[in-house]
């Protein structure tokens, strides 16, 4: 009865002062920052592009989708994430049914599918299906845990994520696609896969992996378009083709290189605001930060992330179950593979996927849904240090 | 109930290595987090500096401008030769995309040939990261209006604002000023074209060639900075061109155009003479005294316009032409021709000089001459008589002079060749003109080379005869013959001719003066000298000289020799050469008309011509001149 009264003064199950004691306000700020910091570039690598109907077009975009992102973390934070183990299956299918929905009415740049628009915005719903994907696997794997030692079990598992990575490959999109199989790879190691799984499972990539790159395209079929191949390849020598594929890896590279140890300055990187580096906003924003801002800036940004992984893998391992770890390995997994293809692609050592650098390039989308990422972590967060 | 999830989803007891497994993930994002900062730190800290100089190399475009030529000036001041602003389109190639579709565009545009134009972008190419000029002096409409509206549809072609040389006048003076044009691959290896690269303009030939590096200037350039469409953004740096000097020539306007009237006059009335052929002339005026050349025509000439903008090859196919007679060539320096006649005051000076002869030694010139089974003839079928030397000037009696031919012959060493050589002939004059020929005074020694057979290797009695009245192997070039003429008018001094007078700078400030030059004193005697003087002036003056009819009239006194040289198959070459006024010689002029038959009738009356134009004389009647040599 104590506990009922309880529960209705408090629905959340804490005070608003627990909430805020509770809160991993480091994180908070790092990610902050990084947003800020985000809008900041975007800002001076916009100002001056032809053809923007304002020159803060991209950052009033970007400021809409940190204050929903802020909304959706708070919500997110507060909500216990322990309902959605209740809600798995649900959520799943939902997901599945967002990617199936976007690959038959989607819209996106030269055929592609990947957008679906809704009355005031579009959402880009391989974005959401991330989070998503880490809400339901984590489920899936915490309710299995028992089931560890079955290689078939690991083998569903892998099914889980297949089908929405397919889904998502298909549109085409294959840098998210990728991005779901970190999250699993992350996700298997810390639930506690068997090393000899990881045999299995490695032995299985690579064929997968021969069938696609050697047998399919021998026999005149090919799962991969021609251009993804190019862009996937030509990172590892773009002076070859500098006008074609290579033109984005060897400017970036330029931007990068040529901002040494303490940058251009704001607003006056010559390979930014000239254009000779293509999505400077998008794709290549980590580029114009090392070109304005120099080593300094860059090493400062990566150690901004480095604060975000360190606290996620401290709220992991402070978890209050399984679950909750799992949901922060899901997120780390998500957010670290994302910085590192990133970032890698700008310095010229990873194939050019196009996907975004967490809470900094240009795309609300993607920053809301770095936002809920962290709303999950804080959620994990406020619950271990309440004891709920 | 509410717990019972959070029950269930517990980290089982038995798994305590989580935490590892924990700290392995963070392990392996650690790991990732230095690879990224080591090739961080590789491409920023340690090939920062080369990847700067990349970056500058994708923004910065340096456009060179070219400075304006000098301008060339008669000796009163009269431009011949300025500038015009014209439009030319160029390619940087490090900015050429999709090349063979906008090459194939330009080609179209520019109305060239596509293979011609790739073939300047191929060598444009050896320049990246510098503009080279493709088509020069292009239409502001259609073309550049076309090229600048569709310009993002022609990225790293460029339109660049240049200056072209323009001419007072179409076809004048056209050999002594010369042209311009891109430099050749071969001049880029000279020490003077040093600083010069490959597409940059100078001088071809005549005193453009000669004094480019006082004409050239130093070019400008313009650093601007581009965006990635190659649009210009802002202007980095701005080096101002340094026009080149001027030049000032020793030409005079009034009196070239004299010399090139007087050609096309000749070779007119030689072709009412009946010599059809007669289709090229040279006329020469310079002042005895200090060399500078007053006048330099000849005939063919060409409107040196045709090469601004590179010559189309049509034109080029026309004036190479064999009817055109060969229009680049100028004949007064490089036309090499038997002087005939006109080298007999030479032949006379050189025996007078070793006292074969004496001025008055009279000698029977009959109407051939014989050396063994060998019979020469004299022009005039029937004779001369008795004449002395001065008289045989007078008169142009060969055989006076093949008779000295004979005794020439007879010295032990080559006798007339190196008294000739003293006058000039067999080598070059040394004018300030490009490409002069050094004409031939054949000798033993020549013909032991030159000779196929040992029967042709032998230097013969014969050949001395020929060489005596300027015939045979001898050859001039008619600027010998004035250089030649003016030593024995100034009382024996061989000058060095000039066609520059000053070099001013953009300002007009003199910064070069060119001073006559003497190149040999001649040692004759003033009495030698003066018999030599005393019979070309008989030439025009006396009753039987061979130039009376053409001077007739004529109010200043003038000494000259007529020559109708023999250059077998083709037509006589007419000739004279001349000075005046005798008594204080202020020009000396030498005609030719190739093929134009007698000097006396055809080459004559055009030295008369421009001394009438010299001296401000009313121009006589000759029509209908006696034909006499």
């Amino acid at each position: 009865m104590i506990l009922e009264r309880a529960e209705r003064r408090r629905p959340l199950g804490m005070t608003v002062g627990d909430y805020l004691r509770s809160l991993d306000w480091v994180l908070l700020a790092a990610t902050l920052a990084l947003a800020v910091f985000g809008i900041i570039m975007i800002y001076s690598a916009t100002r001056a592009d032809p053809g923007l109907p304002s020159s803060t077009h991209y950052v009033r975009q970007q400021g809409l989708g940190l204050g929903l992102g802020l909304v959706l973390l708070v919500l997110l934070s507060v909500i216990d994430y322990r309902r959605y183990i209740s809600w798995q299956k649900y959520l799943y299918v939902a997901m599945i049914l967002l990617l199936g929905l976007t690959l038959i009415i989607g819209r996106g740049p030269e055929g592609t599918r990947r957008w679906l628009d809704l009355p005031f915005f579009d959402i880009q719903s391989s974005e959401v299906a991330k989070v998503l994907l880490i809400v339901t696997l984590a489920a899936f794997l915490s309710e299995g845990i028992e089931l560890r030692q079955r290689f078939r079990f690991v083998m569903l598992a892998v099914g889980y994520v297949l089908l929405p990575a397919a889904l998502v490959f298909l549109e085409p999109d294959l840098g998210t696609a990728l991005v779901f199989f970190a999250i699993l790879m992350c996700m298997l190691l810390v639930w506690g896969i068997r090393w000899r799984h990881v045999g299995f499972l490695a032995i299985a990539a690579a064929g997968v992996f021969t069938v696609v790159f050697r047998v399919l395209p021998s026999l005149g079929m090919s799962l991969l378009k021609d251009y993804q191949i190019a862009r996937l390849t030509v990172f590892l020598n773009p002076e070859s083709d500098p006008t074609g594929f290579g033109y984005q890896v060897v400017q970036s590279k330029i931007a990068v290189a040529s901002g040494m140890y303490t940058g251009k300055g704001l607003m006056q990187g010559t390979q930014t605001r000239l254009n000779f580096l293509p999505t400077h906003h998008t794709d290549f924003i980590f580029a114009v930060v090392g070109e304005e801002l120099g080593f300094l800036g860059a090493v400062v940004l990566l150690g901004l992330f480095a604060v975000v992984v360190w606290r996620a893998i401290r709220i992991a391992g402070r978890a209050a179950d399984l679950y909750g770890t799992l949901i922060c390995v899901g997120v780390i997994g998500f957010i670290a593979f994302q910085v590192f293809v990133n970032v890698g692609m700008a310095l010229g050592i990873m194939p050019v996927t196009g996907l975004p650098l967490p809470f900094m390039s240009a795309g609300a989308s993607s920053l809301v849904v770095f936002f809920m990422a962290v709303g999950l972590l804080e959620s994990v967060q406020v619950r271990a240090s309440l004891g709920t | 109930m509410y717990l019972e999830p959070a029950r269930k989803h517990r980290i089982p007891k038995d798994n305590t290595s989580i935490g590892m497994r924990l700290a392995l993930l963070g392990l392996v994002i650690v790991v990732l987090f230095c690879v990224l900062g080591f090739r961080l730190w590789f491409l920023q800290v340690l090939s920062g500096d080369q990847y700067v100089s990349l970056a500058d190399n994708n923004r910065v475009r340096s456009v060179s401008i070219e400075a304006p030529r000098g301008v060339i000036y008669d000796r009163n001041g009269v431009p011949l030769v300025g500038n015009r602003p014209g439009l030319s389109v160029g390619v940087l190639p490090m900015d050429l995309r999709d090349e063979e579709n906008v090459v194939a565009r330009l080609a179209e545009v520019l109305e060239m040939p596509l293979d011609e134009l790739m073939e300047k972008v191929e060598k444009a190419k050896l320049d990246p990261y510098r503009v080279t000029v493709v088509a020069e002096d292009v239409p502001e409409v259609p073309t550049v209006a076309y090229l600048k509206e569709h310009s993002l549809e022609f990225p790293g072609v460029r339109v660049e604002k240049t200056s072209l040389r323009s001419y007072s006048r179409p076809a004048f003076a056209t050999h002594v000023l010369g042209y311009v044009g891109e430099v050749s691959e071969k001049d880029l290896t000279l020490e003077e074209f040093r600083a010069l690269k490959a597409g940059d303009k100078v001088g071809k030939d005549g005193v453009e060639r000669t004094y480019d590096s006082f004409l050239r200037g130093s070019e400008g350039y313009r650093e601007v900075e581009v965006d990635a469409m190659g649009r210009p953004k802002r202007v980095i740096q701005y080096q101002k061109p340094l026009p080149g000097n001027n030049i000032v020539l020793t030409i005079d306007y009034d009196l070239q155009e004299a010399a090139e009237r007087a050609i096309q006059e000749g070779i007119t009335r030689a072709q009412e003479d009946g010599f059809e052929n007669a289709a090229a002339g040279v006329v020469v005026a310079m002042n005895p005294h200090n060399g500078e050349i007053l006048a330099m025509a000849s005939y063919p000439d060409y409107d040196l316009s045709v090469w601004v903008g590179g010559m189309s090859k049509a034109d080029m196919e026309q004036l190479t032409a064999e009817e055109a007679k060969f229009p680049f060539l100028n004949r007064a320096i490089k036309g090499q021709y038997p002087p005939g006649s006109t080298f007999k005051p030479f032949v006379a000076a050189g025996a007078l000089n070793n006292n074969l002869v004496q001025w008055d030694t009279r000698i029977f010139c009959g109407p051939t001459f014989r050396i063994g089974e060998q019979v020469w003839r004299d022009w005039k079928e029937e004779g001369h008589g008795e004449v002395n030397l001065v008289e045989a000037l007078m008169v142009s009696a060969d055989v006076y002079f093949y008779t000295l031919a004979e005794m020439f012959y007879d010295q032990n060493y080559p006798m007339l060749q190196e008294e000739v050589r003293r006058f000039g002939f067999g080598r070059v004059t040394g004018i300030d003109l490009p490409g002069e020929d050094v004409g031939r005074v054949p000798d033993k020694d020549w013909k032991s080379i030159v000779g196929k057979t040992a029967e042709e290797r032998i230097w013969r009695p014969g050949d001395e005869v020929n060489l005596s009245i300027g015939q045979g192997y001898m050859l001039s070039t008619p600027l010998q013959l004035v250089v030649a003429l003016s030593a024995i008018a100034n009382g024996g001094k061989v000058i060095v001719p000039h066609v520059a007078k000053q070099i001013t700078d953009s300002s007009g400030n003199v910064i070069n003066k060119l001073e006559p030059v003497v190149r040999q004193e001649l040692d004759i005697a003033f009495e030698d000298l003066s018999r030599i003087q005393w019979g070309l002036h008989l030439v025009t003056s006396e009753v039987g000289g061979t130039a009376r009819a053409a001077f007739k009239g004529f109010p200043i006194e003038v000494a000259g020799k007529t020559g109708t040289a023999e250059k077998k198959p083709e037509d006589d070459y007419a000739w004279f050469f001349g000075y005046a006024p005798v008594d204080d010689p202020e020009i000396v002029v030498v005609a030719l008309v190739e093929q134009g038959g007698h000097g006396s009738s055809v080459a004559a009356p055009m030295v008369r011509r421009v001394m009438e134009a010299y001296f401000g004389v009313e121009a006589g009647e000759l029509s209908g001149i006696q034909i006499t040599e």
